[in-house]
């Protein structure tokens, strides 16, 4: 299976890709994180995709469905790092991924979760990440 | 060297000219790209604009997309369907995308054309499309003191 650490920091899962993702690693992966999430009680999970160069309609429909399952066990997901070139494979594709949430790199992606647990009134507990940007409300 | 070739050689200059000048990506704030489109959108400018406006939102970081149609002189379903594709790539990055410049004649051969551009943040005009980014990275912009000057534009957020 390809390598894909998942770390909790504060309520936060981060879930960072190391290696472009097969059919059976998207499909362990999404069994680990549904796992650690309902392990962990974390109200948010962070995948970083961004050293993943190769995309298929298989993988796209995964972070769909990972998505999905992710806000049935109460939580929200962002996506972050998707490379220029992968998104355009996506939309050519046909996947716009309408129900994924995503970010132009980890840092924007954790100030949208914290925005997102503020919205949903969780009080947000994210250790290590005191310092919000002026778009943060 | 013959006349034909010279034509051919100014033809093809003009060209590259012409295609350098179709993608400015303009950074007009911090998180915020400006990207006025000029002149009509086929499948191989969708593509050149997209890469450019892609590699920029990932090197600046960009959290809101500024697309100027006003100088698009025809909006027709092909067009609207390359501007649906730069929205959801750039989407996928983690950027949101205005689209402005929409003028009343555009509306109307939309509606007409059944094409209702769902879920995309359309505005009439730059600056209205500017004051919504700035009111999405909570930014203000205020008249100064003792200026007669006022800055702000009445705000507007029914598109969100």
């Amino acid at each position: 299976m390809a390598r894909v650490p998942i770390v909790r920091i504060g309520d936060t899962l981060v879930a960072t890709v190391l290696e472009d993702l097969h059919d059976r690693d998207a499909s362990a992966l999404e069994t680990e994180l549904f796992g650690r999430l309902e392990q962990s009680g974390a109200n948010g999970v962070l995948l970083d995709l961004s050293v993943v160069e190769i995309v298929d309609s298989f993988l796209g429909r995964m972070l769909n469905d990972i998505a999905v399952g992710v806000r049935l066990l109460g939580a929200q997901m962002v996506v972050v790092g998707i490379q220029p070139a992968v998104a355009i494979t996506l939309v050519e594709l046909g996947l716009e991924l309408r129900g994924v949430r995503t970010a132009v790199n980890p840092d924007r992606g954790i100030t949208l979760l914290r925005r997102l647990a503020a919205a949903s009134g969780i009080t947000d507990k994210i250790a290590g990440f005191g310092g919000s940007r002026g778009g943060n409300c | 060297m013959s006349n034909q070739d010279r034509m051919t050689d100014i033809i093809d200059q003009q060209r590259q000219t012409i295609s350098e000048l179709q993608t400015p990506v303009i950074q007009v704030w911090d998180r915020i790209l400006a990207l006025p489109i000029v002149g009509s959108l086929d499948t191989a400018r969708t593509a050149d604009m997209n890469e450019a406006l892609l590699q920029r939102i990932v090197d600046t970081g960009s959290e809101i997309v500024i697309l100027d149609i006003t100088a698009v002189p025809i909006v027709d379903t092909s067009v609207a369907k390359h501007l649906l594709e730069t929205i959801s790539a750039a989407r996928l990055l983690g950027a949101e995308v205005f689209l402005v410049g929409l003028s009343t004649r555009t509306a109307i051969t939309l509606v007409h054309l059944g094409v209702e551009l769902a879920g995309v943040v359309t505005r009439t005009t730059m600056a209205k499309g500017l004051e919504l980014a700035f009111a999405r990275l909570g930014l203000e912009v205020v008249a100064r003191r003792g200026s007669k000057a006022s800055a702000a534009l009445p705000l507007d957020e029914d598109g969100a």
